[in-house]
């Protein structure tokens, strides 16, 4: 005898509880073995029964069928509301009136039976088996099968997946660093050994600590490459429980890893050794805590107009050693090409740009006085116009002048809505 | 000191997508700023010219005529070389015509680039204008003929180009020119250019990076600016102004000249064609009257001295042609105001009898050369006139007129939306705001629009769509071709235009449209597919066979009683210009007598008549309610026959004429001040003029006012006589081949569909109610188009068999090859033995019965054999195989059957959907159409059937116009503004409707106005045609 749930709310939950032969036939259905029920609960009314007082109680909001066979029962329990029981040898008499869609036909096939004005299980159980093999081929008669109830097969289980996790509940609050990661180091010690037993190794780290009062404090870090090293493991997690500490005492800490298959890479012979990964990983993270997370990563030009527009791509430090070189000679190319076009003067760029005062005699800049710069210009040329970004909140537009300045160098100076700005000096 | 500056460098928006304005835009920055001249030069192409000129003209500028020519070289490595060659004299403006049309038939439609050798090939009269000076343009050019071009839009690298160039053109003593490389005139349309690039380049504006432009300083500037900015270059202002001084061409000076006709040796034109005239005359009328005589001398003198008789012995010939190849073609529109066309047999109406008037067509003091327009039967007839044509004058000398696609409502939404990076969502949404009723709302302003749809216009996102969807609107996206018009030249043709090859192989086109060619002076010749003229041919060769009687259109009986008849009782479905819903609601209020009734009732139901407010008094007069006012005794015999209300664009030269004594061109230039250009200054010149020569003729006070009134209020609207007359011609043969000959008319118009205004379905439904058999489609009787099997032994009357191509899905290769393979004894044998049909294809037959005969069987049992005819077993199994005996699925029901029927061929043979439910339907006291004719006017009626047409006419005022059919016949609903918005939805959705309202029937015409809609459910129904 087979059960099928199909609805909502945790059913792989339930049927674990009835059987340890569970399928998931279906993201909202769920069919189990249910042979054997009948010793503990009696008639097939009352092992349904039992499942639906169950299915009550943890709030499980599904149709239930039974029947003698998986496919029978999980069409029932999709074709009826409430509980169906599906009796044995009756199954297409039982099953007549349901509708051809429940069984997922292909659309082809769904097309001929349309044609052919067979719309409910019945009309295609009555079919003869040869004609629908000779018109229908393989998918005609399974399909007739599960029409007439009759399609036989074995559940295709479901194992619990192993799961990486472990808590300890504290005797007293812990308000110290120090002695969390003594306990953080215990769990993943623990968490460790068992994926090294099993040849894996994880990317994500889940932490979560109960304070006291009843809140959370949750924390996730993100591996660039999966690992096993407890100890990056450890400092990492320090650090970042340095830069978000909890508001309150903890009083209970769960640990989840998540886990992968570890990845193995080779180095290339004429490539310089890149940091380990997750040292560099560590090594950011100080960074990180030191000046902001945001201002770590590599800077990336933008293919813009906009002038000297970069972005912090903070995805960067992942890298196999191959893809690295080959991005060192593209973008070794890229900058040749750019170099073509770019004078041959060096422009010293001051960060941030000065702001200046600018006297503007016959629309050009004729004085100007900034931090450490101020004289008459003697030379000039610009301006050098742009604008863009008309169609976002952030447009911009610009005027620069290269300026030779009565102290003797050669300056970049530019306008813009906000004002006045010398941007570097020329070597 | 007053600056001096020419702009030479000007791309428009024939640039497609590189340039963001219309030519008229830059020559009025151009007219604007004071400079004398400028130069387009769109990119490989004269696309923009004519207009250019045009408003060149208009302007007071003098329009330099250039183009940017692609090179074939890479530059670089990256760009190609780009040199701006520029017209000096009209030997180097057709140069460049061929050096275009060169590369541009080499390559496919959009691209193409020069060789070094055709630039030499084609390099004199051309000025050369080049950023990247070398020898060899030298070379090609010759020294004096190539300029160093130096733009400066404020970007540091291009003034690093510059400093390079200026010091190579020095090197090589190359006179410099500064121009600003011009892509718009103003600068705001900077931003439409960033759209269009991403347009171009299929990216968006937040991915498109450094494709975008720089800054906005390519746009039109004033000379002081371009002086400021090269005020340490002024040799390379000097040299633009030289440039301009040099280049003496313009398009006034084209060359065209429309090809002589080969005649025989010791002929000129004019003797052959007076004498082809004088033999047509002596056909066509007889006897051969003086006034005829006299009308034909008039003519052909006038033809004579404007150098036409080329054009008429051309047009001549093509007809000569179809009429050899039993293609039949009439010509159309105002040639047939010509007794020479009628005498030529270019045109079937006799202008002197119907005392048409000739100035329409051709006058001296126009200027402007004669339009003949030919209606040939649509498809590819139609295409062996044109292939014709092009072998005629080669593939140089003649081509069909391009027809520019411009950025429209939908276009522009659509493209504008995908450039901001809006949601595929959001962008339909946009694009459905401009949607394609005719009508709008007043309300409706696209700022309505767009508020109801959910966008806040004060979102600078939604704002900027908004400003540039507005920017964006008439802007060029790509170029067309024509549907018929083709010009043709004497001599070649690409000097004249460049050609270039269209998507249709075998076509070319020239690099300007219909009106461009007509401004430029250049003579076209329309050839124009009519689905109708198919329509009369295939008659014309059905019906001997089928009825055993020969047909001639030139010869029909001209007051046949069945033919009035049927218009007089709007039965006109199927019939050509008098079938739509409005011409029915007018035919039986028009009670059409003769012949020249056909011609008012064609040319009454137009816009133009109906927005002048002509259509009720006349239908009055005619009635008999209203007296005919000819507004002067003098303009009687102008008027009278249209009871005083004047119709046609010819009875308002004739009024003119008449009453103020006008010369037949000077009536036509009235028209044509009075046209859709209007212009305030021209009018009111012409109307003083009107005046005065009305007073002289001793017309004044109130009739003088009249006269003044009915002239201006109409002009806009007019319809040419002469057209309404030859396309009346058509009307009459269609009715009286539909009154007579319905089987082999219904199945002229089912083969030659789509056209006409009513779907298959309701033709069938209409001829059935004639009293026409139509038997179905079968694969073992039909043919691929609809046939009029032989007549049995007793003589009954023909009836019609559905062609295979009713079956939707069907390829006309398998069906031949059906129809190759026939007799077949089983279904397994049609699989069998014909290999192209594949398994759709059959069960497309078997569903709509086109198998049934085969067996004896129903539909769903042919199901059953076809599956398993297009899958057969294999060995294993043969032996297992069951027989062909009936098939365990149930036959269809009528609903079934009849949404087979409308899926699978659009239409059905059987009863109509609503006979089925006719009990239903008498139980909630539905009255059929039938019936309505015998309801009292003012009576509430109920009825209900399925939608045919939904229209939404733009003179209607936001009426909405509902036609409906039910198994007798078929009955007009009209849905006033305030019930249309309380029912859009069910109005809108369902096939078929219910509908109850206030009975309208007066003077025969029925209509209901509805007060309350209700959705029908009923199955299956033939789609409708909707907001024509």
């Amino acid at each position: 005898m087979f059960a099928c749930l199909h609805g909502s709310g945790n059913l792989m939950a339930l049927a674990f509880e009835f059987s340890p032969v569970v399928e998931r036939s279906a993201p909202d259905t769920v069919t189990l073995d249910a042979s054997g029920l009948d010793r503990l609960f009696g008639l097939p009314q009352d092992v349904a029964a039992a499942i639906a007082r169950r299915a009550a109680e943890t709030g499980v909001k599904a149709n239930l069928a039974l029947a003698s066979n998986p496919d029978a029962a999980i069409c029932a329990a999709r074709g009826f509301t409430g509980i169906g029981i599906v009796p044995y040898g009756d199954e297409a008499k039982f099953l007549g009136d349901l509708p051809l869609e429940l069984l997922g036909p292909s659309p082809e096939l769904r097309e001929t039976l349309e044609r052919w004005g067979i719309r409910r299980f019945r009309e295609l159980a009555a079919l003869p088996p040869l004609g629908i093999a000779e018109r229908l081929g393989p998918e005609g008669l399974r399909l007739r099968e599960l029409a007439r109830g009759e399609a036989e097969r074995k559940l295709t289980p479901l194992e619990e997946p192993p799961r990486f996790e472990d808590a300890i509940e504290l005797e007293y609050p812990v308000d110290l660093l120090e002695p969390l990661a003594f306990l953080l180091a215990r769990l993943l010690n623990g968490l460790c050994t068992r994926l090294a037993t099993r040849a894996l190794a994880t990317d994500e780290l889940r932490l979560r600590l109960q304070l006291e009062g009843r809140a959370a404090h949750e924390r996730t870090l993100r591996l660039p490459v999966p690992s096993l090293d407890s100890k990056a493991f450890l400092k990492l997690l320090q650090l970042d429980l340095a830069a978000h500490p909890p508001g309150a005492p903890v009083v209970h800490v769960w640990m989840g890893m998540n886990p992968v298959k570890p990845r193995f890479a080779q180095s290339g012979l004429f490539i310089p050794a890149a940091p380990e990964p997750v040292k560099l990983e560590l090594t950011l993270a100080r960074i990180k805590a030191i000046v902001g997370e945001e201002r770590v990563g590599s800077p990336e030009l933008i293919d813009t107009h906009r002038p000297d527009a970069f972005r912090i791509n903070q995805g960067q430090t992942e890298r196999s050693p191959q893809n690295q070189g080959q991005t060192d000679l593209s973008t070794r190319r890229k900058n040749r090409a750019l170099g073509q076009i770019r004078l041959s003067l060096a422009l010293r760029i001051f960060r941030p740009p000065r702001a200046a005062r600018v006297a503007v005699t016959s629309g050009r800049p004729g004085f100007i006085a900034a931090d450490g710069i101020r004289g008459k210009v003697l030379d000039l040329a610009g301006p050098w116009r742009t604008s863009g970004d008309w169609w976002t909140s952030d447009p911009w537009s610009r005027d620069e002048w290269d300026i030779a300045l009565s102290d003797g160098a050669v300056y970049r100076l530019y306008c813009e809505p906000r004002g006045w700005f010398v941007e570097g000096s020329y070597d | 000191m007053t600056e001096a500056y020419v702009e030479l460098h000007a791309r428009s928006g024939f640039s497609f997508l590189e340039g963001a304005s219309v030519p008229e835009e830059l020559a009025g920055a151009c007219a604007e700023f004071g400079m004398p001249a400028m130069a387009i030069v769109d990119r490989n192409g004269v696309y923009g010219a004519p207009r250019f000129h045009m408003a060149a003209k208009k302007a007071g500028i003098r329009a330099h005529i250039g183009a940017e020519i692609d090179l074939s070289q890479v530059f670089r490595g990256t760009s190609r070389l780009s040199p701006v060659l520029m017209a000096e004299t009209r030997e180097g403006y057709q140069n460049l015509c061929r050096l275009i049309t060169r590369m541009k038939l080499r390559a496919r439609k959009g691209e193409g680039a020069a060789t070094w050798e055709e630039l030499a090939e084609f390099a004199r009269g051309l000025v050369c204008m080049t950023r990247h000076p070398d020898e060899r343009l030298l070379e090609i050019f010759g020294r004096g003929n190539v300029y160093a071009e130096i733009q400066r839009h404020y970007n540091r690298e291009e003034e690093a180009c510059n400093l390079a160039t200026v010091e190579r053109a020095r090197r090589l003593g190359i006179p410099l020119v500064a121009t600003n490389g011009v892509a718009y005139a103003t600068p705001d349309r900077r931003e439409l250019l960033d759209v269009f690039t991403c347009v171009r380049n299929k990216v968006t504006l937040a991915t498109a990076g450094r494709l975008l432009e720089r800054n906005s300083e390519r746009h039109v500037k004033t000379p002081a600016e371009m002086g400021r900015l090269f005020a340490d270059l002024p040799e390379a202002i000097g040299g633009a102004l030289e440039i301009s001084s040099r280049l003496a061409f313009t398009l006034a000076d084209l060359g065209y000249e429309f090809p002589r006709y080969p005649v025989p040796e010791g002929e000129t034109q004019i003797s052959f064609l007076r004498k082809r005239v004088d033999e047509g005359a002596r056909r066509r009328y007889q006897p051969y009257h003086e006034r005829a005589r006299r009308q034909m001398e008039r003519e052909l003198a006038l033809i004579e001295k404007l150098k036409l008789p080329g054009y008429f012995l051309i047009v001549w010939d093509i007809l000569r042609f179809c009429k050899e190849n039993g293609i039949l073609a009439q010509g159309r529109g105002s040639a047939a105001n010509s007794a020479v066309c009628y005498a030529l047999e270019i045109t079937a109406v006799d202008p002197v009898g119907m005392d048409l008037l000739f100035e329409r067509f051709l006058s001296e003091e126009r200027g402007e050369w004669p339009d003949i327009d030919i209606d040939l039967p649509s498809g590819e007839k139609r295409e062996r006139a044109i292939q014709y044509v092009y072998q005629r004058f080669g593939q140089l000398g003649a081509a069909m007129t391009a027809n520019v696609i411009t950025y429209r409502g939908r276009s522009a939404a659509r493209e504008v939306g995908k450039a901001l990076g809006f949601e595929i969502a959001t962008l339909e949404k946009l694009a459905g705001l401009v949607h394609h009723w005719e009508w709008k709302d007043p309300k409706d302003s696209s700022e309505g629009q767009f508020h109801e749809a959910g966008f806040d216009l004060n979102h600078p996102r939604v704002r900027k769509f908004f400003e540039l969807y507005r920017m964006a609107q008439d802007l060029p996206r790509h170029l067309g071709q024509h549907s018929g018009g083709m010009v043709i030249c004497q001599g070649r043709l690409d000097s004249v235009v460049p050609l270039e090859p269209a998507t249709m192989p075998g076509r070319v086109v020239v690099q300007w449209d219909k009106e461009d060619c007509a401004d430029m002076g250049i003579i076209k010749v329309d050839l124009l597919g009519l689905g109708m003229m198919a329509v009369l041919e295939d008659c014309l060769r059905t019906i001997p066979e089928a009825y055993g009687k020969r047909v001639d259109l030139a010869h029909l009986p001209q007051d046949d009683p069945a033919v009035f008849s049927a218009l007089q009782k709007a039965d006109t479905i199927g019939m050509f210009q008098v079938e739509s819903r409005a011409q029915m609601s007018c035919l039986p209020r028009m009670r059409p007598r003769c012949f020249y009734d056909i011609v008012v009732e064609v040319a009454i139901i137009r816009p133009g008549p109906i927005v002048g407010k002509m259509v009720h008094p006349y239908l009055n007069r005619r009635q008999g309610r209203e007296a005919p006012d000819c507004l002067h005794p003098s303009l009687e015999p102008v008027l009278r026959r249209t009871l005083g209300v004047p119709l046609f664009q010819e009875q308002l030269l004739r009024m003119a004429m008449v009453a103020a004594g006008f010369t037949g061109g000077e009536a036509e230039e009235l028209r044509r001040a009075m046209g859709f250009k209007r212009s305030e200054k021209r009018m009111a010149d012409i109307e003083v003029k009107l005046r005065a020569g009305m007073t002289r003729n001793g017309i004044a006070g109130e009739a003088q006012d009249g006269i003044v009134r009915s002239i201006t209020s109409f002009a806009l609207y007019g319809f040419p006589e002469s057209h309404a007359a030859s396309f009346a011609l058509i009307a009459y043969a269609s009715a009286y081949l539909k009154c007579h000959y319905l089987a082999a008319f219904t199945c002229a118009l089912l083969n030659n569909q789509p056209m006409g205004f009513y779907a298959p379905a309701i033709l069938i439904k209409d001829a059935q109610r004639h009293g026409l058999r139509v038997l179905p489609a079968d694969v073992a009787a039909s043919d691929w188009d609809c046939t009029l099997p032989s007549r049995d032994s007793n003589g009954a009357v023909p009836h019609l068999r559905l062609g295979l191509r009713y079956a939707r899905g069907l390829r006309e290769e398998a069906a031949r090859a059906i129809l190759r393979a026939r007799p077949f004894t089983s279904i397994d044998d049609l699989a069998l033995r014909v290999p192209e049909l594949r398994k759709d294809e059959i069960n497309r037959l078997a569903e709509i019965g086109a198998l049934n005969s085969l067996g004896r069987i129903h539909r769903r049992d042919a199901l059953w054999q076809a599956q398993r005819a297009v899958r057969p077993v294999g060995p294993l199994l043969a032996s297992l195989e069951e027989g062909g005996g009936p098939s365990p699925l149930a036959p269809m029901n009528t609903e079934e059957r009849l949404r087979a029927d409308y899926q699978g061929a659009g239409l059905t043979i059987g009863k109509h959907p609503m006979a089925y439910r006719r009990a239903e339907m008498n139980a909630r006291g539905v009255t059929r159409a039938i019936d309505l004719a015998k309801t009292p006017n003012g009576r509430l009626v109920r009825i209900a059937g399925s939608v045919i047409v939904r229209q939404r006419p733009g003179t209607a005022k936001g009426f909405v116009f509902l036609s409906m059919e039910d198994e007798t016949g078929i009955m007009n609903a009209i849905v006033a503004p305030p019930t249309y918005d309380l029912y859009k939805v069910v109005l809108l959705s369902e096939p078929f409707l219910m509908i109850f309202g206030v009975l309208q029937n007066l003077d025969g015409v029925i209509s209901v106005k509805a007060a309350r809609i209700e959705g029908l459910y009923a199955g299956a129904a033939a789609e409708s045609h909707d907001f024509h």
